[in-house]
């Protein structure tokens, strides 16, 4: 009886547990109304005026002081008005967006902003809202990865690394010697440490975008949920369903808005490439910004939905300079990748094979890239090999890291057999991101040979690639220091002569990958950006700086 | 018998104390910080302000004492990594999703492994159960990414047109027809096998034996007597298989782009989000903890036994 | 003629019975009579159950495949060459080459060894530290084992695969012992209290109870009397753990923790496969099946053992 009884009560249980689960989780598909395209339903992407994109990852904040990554600058960048757009490559030329003018004299830049833009709740976009972000941006409070970038404003460095604490007023003078100014409404006065010939086109960056003072002050760290938010650009946030999507509505009163010609544009967050091939195969998608399984490069390739677009980034090794000392033997290394084979059989996506660390799009490569043939696009194994015998102790044993994400794993089992033919026994190791970073230091981990990087520009001037490796810089891992290069490129901050500057960084660049260079890392290919987009879709395009500007965008019929 | 209850219920509390403490010192162990996430250096006073903005630089008894009381209140903190959302929220928008899920597995699974089982074990030892059995084992020897894989490439790739079904998401109904089949083959195969295995031993049994030399028909037999006691013991399946369906569902969340828990906790590891994997992984916890507690009470009112044994 | 299955089974059951009556009657006769232990019962049983022969001969195939063909394969499973890659499978390779040109055929046998490797390993560990604290639990009782059943209790909170993905976080690098011990960390709970379990209900057996009254020690109980008689359990778990251990091999592999390349298990080849299965499907799909074939054998054998050793299942 009591079994009975139990088994009962039991399959009530079960039953009431489905139900709970099946009524908890169905709220979610009654929020619906907000996706009108991509369920399955394979008619109602191909509405003009609505576009649907597959993008990779959830956006980790679509706060512009602190979005770092790819995806959170595609969004921010389309729901805000950046200061500068960047015109066409292989110049880059800022173009005036929020700021309509400027004038440039030495170390002082103003700005004179236009006086039609608006946020969304209605009120006007001012220079004091420019200041007042910025200041925000390079608070130490904010805790903003992106803060160096200010770090050409006087007066920007010190206060971002000031200690806040209650007692002192010390961030507060320090915030106020800050080199930023809001006279009147639409002009602002920048002080910067030094004159920077690039600085107009480093304010195109998603760090420099203003964010909304109420909003921010009213809702704290939520104030981007939609609902919340406040922006200023040629869309706004209507939706944000985490880890699912994002759904942007045009906004009429942006002022260029007549020339805006979607309504709406539904952001897919689909991580996986296949997955997402599969979507775009189906027509669940116009636009596949995830990308696809690289074995299916080749096939896609040959189709009318495959675009490709050049981008100012590197694919690179370093090496550890104090582990392999001997400037012979990273030479031999750097001679021994074939990095055309590695191009077309593995990443397959017209990439370049890069001679040299400053890629060929970078304004000034044809001066800076002159005389960057020693490195070849192919394997060089007999100058290798000599290079190899001249080394007296050659470490024999290289251990070679990389991160875990796709497609670094077989580019490292490519270079792997490659080195084996200069009689090098080298061992991969395989880490997540973090511990990968962890161990890159800087300094690296003393078990560290050699290291998977890459670097893509923050703005279109080849400094910013350069300083990559000045001695003692955040991002060198490789424990090299060179008087000459750093002198090489202080002259050129400091130099207000374009051509000066080109010749300066040539003169780096030699030092770096030259024939008589040092040759801390062997540069492999640069980047090109790809994905497939329907031939419904026009002008949809990714600029070297990886930016897509949505107000460019249409789809026909 | 309440005092048992009781008892149960109170030692659940150092119980999910002990797996806080656990899960915080092996997560203090990792190397790697959640504040870089691109190749770009963060300037180390920028680190240092973030590490005190979220209390990462106190003493670890004072970090462990935060996460006690953050977990007893019911406050899980600030996402580190995902900085304008809290654990909280992030929660209660994906925990659902996976819930249903992983319910609508279970209930796949079994509507479709316990006649399976039962089949199998009326036909002990002949073709039809090496067929059935092979055909829910199937479902368990496959890895999920292949079964996934091939699901989605036929039946939404290929297919799709006739079946309508999408290749990814979670928002309509067809949606959810093939990430919970694929979630489901697994406990599927487990419920098979045990119902096969109850069943026979109950088969065996002398009263089943005098039923059926009595005359009684064979199908009120099984159905009344035979049945009833073979599922029973398929509660405490409830354990390990909530284990399988939070391992599973990371893959099948993965490859089908559905925005549950599951995708969020490897991430969260991954990019070293130590307050979201604290929290997700206390939660988890405290629901496998809670579901055996549940079993071990339900067991100690169906047999008395175990109780004298336990307590 | 076809007879139904009834019919089939009541005759089985008089021959039977016919054969145990010869039996007994050659033994009262005083003819010698073949002893049988559990042991060779349990072997003749298992021999009779078709299924778990046949999945027997299949496991067994396949640790032959991975042991023997790495050294009879004429080609270097590491060599890169692209002119060879993306080859489908053919005579000159049983299995086709991947991307680099790689002969699979001797891979999938090389990546068998460390996925059959790290199944065992971490099945041994997993039974060690089960037997272990199950044992110690059951066998003294009292408050001990009530304070290690709630410990055990809060273990089995702890969910497998994320504690598998921080302790190989912490370890910071992927190999064969790693491996292991990720998997085996969260694995062992239900055998120590499947192990305890039964230590429990044999130690009320009167046998047991015998022994003490007598006066026998702690030490002669235990390995002489109980551990023996959980041995049938502990075989049928060792190949009902094994496939969970493969398999959380392959899935931490897919996520991307998989072992350092060159070298290969089943899971990082089903990882390069996965990326590539919309062209080239044949590379994700080996090892598989490969998984599978080692999974589905390694129940068969232990539902067949599960059966030949329980003597409450008589044949029907």
């Amino acid at each position: 009886m009591r079994r009975r009884t139990l088994a009962w009560a039991l399959g009530l249980v079960a039953a009431f547990a489905f139900v709970a689960a099946g009524c908890g989780g169905g709220g979610g598909s009654s929020n619906n109304a907000n996706n009108n395209a991509g369920n399955g339903n394979t008619t109602a992407a191909t509405n003009s005026g609505t576009l649907t994109v597959a993008i990779g990852s959830e956006p980790p904040s679509l706060d512009p002081g602190l979005a770092t990554d790819t995806t959170s600058s595609y969004v921010v960048m389309n729901i805000n008005t950046p200061i500068v757009k960047l015109g066409p490559a292989p110049d880059l030329k800022p173009r005036p967006a929020l700021a309509q003018s400027w004038d440039v004299n030495g170390n002082s830049v103003t700005l004179h902003l236009r006086s039609d833009v608006t946020w969304t709740d209605g009120t006007k976009v001012t220079a004091q809202d420019v200041v007042w972000s910025w200041l925000r941006t390079i608070s130490p409070q904010l805790g903003a990865d992106y803060a160096y970038q200010f770090y050409g404003i006087k007066g920007a460095q010190e206060y971002n690394g000031c200690k806040p604490s209650a007692s002192n007023n010390q961030c507060n003078d320090l915030k106020n010697k800050v080199g930023l100014s809001a006279p009147d409404a639409t002009t602002v006065k920048i002080q910067l440490t030094s004159p920077q010939p690039w600085f107009m086109q480093q304010l195109s960056h998603v760090s420099f975008i203003p964010v909304s003072k109420t909003a921010v002050q009213k809702y704290g760290d939520k104030w981007t949920a939609p609902g919340h938010i406040v922006t200023d650009g040629p869309f706004k946030l209507t939706s944000w369903k985490h880890d699912n999507s994002l759904t942007l509505q045009k906004y009429d009163g942006w002022y260029n808005a007549s020339q805006v010609k979607l309504n709406t544009v539904n952001l897919k967050i689909i991580t996986d490439g296949s997955t997402a091939l599969q979507a775009f195969n189906a027509g669940n998608v116009d636009v596949n910004d995830t990308g696809w399984p690289v074995s299916e490069t080749s096939s896609l390739k040959q189709k009318p939905e495959y675009h490709q677009f050049p981008a100012l980034g590197i694919y690179y090794y370093g090496f550890n300079v104090k582990q392999v000392t001997d400037v012979n033997q990273r030479k031999a290394m750097a001679l021994a990748i074939d990095r055309k084979t590695i191009v077309e059989n593995i990443t397959q996506a017209g990439q370049v094979p890069a001679p040299s660390f400053t890629p060929d799009g970078m304004p000034g490569a044809s001066t800076i890239n002159t005389g960057s043939d020693f490195l070849k696009p192919t394997a060089d194994m007999t100058l290798a090999n000599q290079y190899m015998s001249k080394v007296k102790s050659p470490v024999k044993n290289i251990t070679l890291i990389f991160n875990n994400a796709p497609g670094h794993k077989e580019i490292a089992v490519a270079i792997q057999s490659q080195w084996q033919k200069l009689g090098l026994n080298v061992t991969l190791k395989q880490q997540d991101w973090p511990q990968f970073l962890q161990f890159l230091g800087p300094p690296p981990n003393s078990s560290v040979d050699a290291f998977r990087m890459g670097w893509v520009a923050d703005f279109p001037d080849d400094i910013n690639f350069l300083s990559v490796l000045e001695c003692g810089g955040g991002n060198n891992y490789t424990n090299w220091c060179n008087k000459q290069f750093d002198q090489d490129l202080k002259q050129a901050t400091a130099s207000s002569s374009q051509s000066q500057r080109y010749q300066l960084y040539q003169q780096a660049e030699q030092i770096l990958t030259g024939k008589n260079g040092d040759m801390p890392i062997a540069p492999i290919y640069w980047y090109t950006y790809a994905d497939l987009q329907k031939s419904t879709v026009q002008g949809y395009k990714i600029n070297p700086m990886d930016e897509i500007d949505l107000s460019q965008v249409s789809v026909s019929q | 018998m309440l005092k048992f209850v009781v008892r149960r219920v109170l030692w659940t509390i150092p119980i999910i104390l002990l797996v806080i403490l656990m899960v915080f010192g092996m997560m203090k162990e990792i190397k790697g910080s959640p504040f870089r996430r691109t190749e770009r250096a963060v300037p180390a006073a920028v680190m240092a302000n973030l590490n005190r903005k979220f209390g990462l630089d106190r003493p670890w008894y004072v970090q462990y004492e935060r996460y006690v009381r953050d977990v007893f209140t019911l406050d899980l903190g600030p996402s580190l990594v995902l900085r304008n959302q809290d654990v909280n929220g992030i929660v209660e928008e994906h925990f659902p999703v996976s819930a249903e899920l992983g319910g609508l597995a279970m209930l796949f699974a079994i509507v479709v492994g316990v006649p399976l089982g039962v089949i199998s074990a009326l036909r002990a030892n002949r073709f039809t159960d090496y067929a059935a059995m092979l055909v829910a084992n199937v479902g368990f020897s496959v890895p999920a990414f292949l079964t996934s894989t091939l699901f989605i490439y036929f039946f939404a790739g290929k297919w799709g047109g006739f079946t309508g079904l999408p290749t990814n998401g979670w928002d309509t109904w067809s949606a959810k027809v093939l990430p919970v089949i694929a979630l489901g083959l697994g406990p599927l195969t487990y419920f098979a096998r045990l119902v096969r295995g109850q069943m026979l031993e109950t088969l065996q049994q002398d009263y089943v034996r005098t039923a059926k030399a009595k005359g009684l028909r064979w199908r009120r037999v099984v159905g009344v007597h035979v049945l009833r006691n073979s599922l029973i013991p398929a509660v405490t399946a409830a354990g390990p298989l909530l284990g399988f369906i939070v391992t599973g569902s990371f893959i099948i969340e993965n490859i089908f782009a559905i925005p549950g828990i599951g995708r969020y906790y490897v991430t969260s590891v991954e990019g070293r989000d130590y307050s979201t994997v604290m929290g997700i992984t206390v939660l988890l916890s405290i629901l496998i903890i809670v579901a055996n507690m549940v079993v071990d009470i339900l067991y100690g009112v169906l047999d008395p036994r175990t109780r004298e044994a336990r307590t | 003629m076809a007879t139904n299955p009834q019919e089939e089974e009541v005759r089985e059951a008089a021959i039977t019975r016919e054969s145990e009556a010869a039996e007994r009657m050659r033994y009262e006769a005083g003819a010698a009579v073949r002893q049988t232990s559990l042991w060779r019962d349990a072997v003749r049983r298992f021999s009779a159950n078709k299924a778990a022969l046949a999945a027997m001969v299949a496991f067994v195939l396949l640790a032959l495949y991975c042991l023997i063909v790495p050294f009879v394969d004429p080609y270097d499973p590491n060599a890169v060459d692209f002119s060879q890659a993306y080859l489908t499978p053919s005579v000159h390779h049983f299995f086709g080459t991947d991307q680099f040109g790689r002969d699979l055929f001797v891979r999938t046998a090389l990546g068998g060894r460390i996925s059959i490797g790290i199944g065992f390993a971490g099945t041994f560990a997993i039974m060690l530290i089960g037997i272990l604290y199950g044992s110690i639990s059951g066998f003294v009782g009292g408050w001990l084992d009530n304070g290690m059943m709630r410990l055990l209790d809060a273990l089995y909170g702890l969910p497998y695969l994320p504690f598998a993905i921080i302790t190989l976080a912490i370890f910071g690098t992927v190999n064969f012992w790693t491996m292991v011990i990720a998997l085996t960390i969260a694995s062992w709970f239900t055998t120590a209290r499947v192990i305890r379990g039964q230590i429990i209900s044999l130690k009320e057996n009167d046998y047991v109870r015998a022994a003490r009254a007598i006066g026998a020690r702690w030490n002669r109980i235990l390995f002489r009397h109980l551990l023996p008689n959980t041995l049938g359990l502990v075989i049928v778990f060792v190949f009902l753990e094994l496939p969970g251990v493969v398999l959380g091999e392959a899935f931490l592999s897919f996520l991307g923790l998989g072992i350092n390349p060159p070298q290969a298990s089943w899971g990082s080849l089903a990882q390069d496969g996965y990326s590539q299965y919309l062209s080239h499907p044949y590379i994700i799909v080996i090892p598989s099946v490969a998984i599978a074939w080692l999974i589905l054998s390694a129940f068969f054998v232990a539902d067949g053992l599960r059966d030949a050793l329980d003597p409450r299942t008589q044949e029907v």
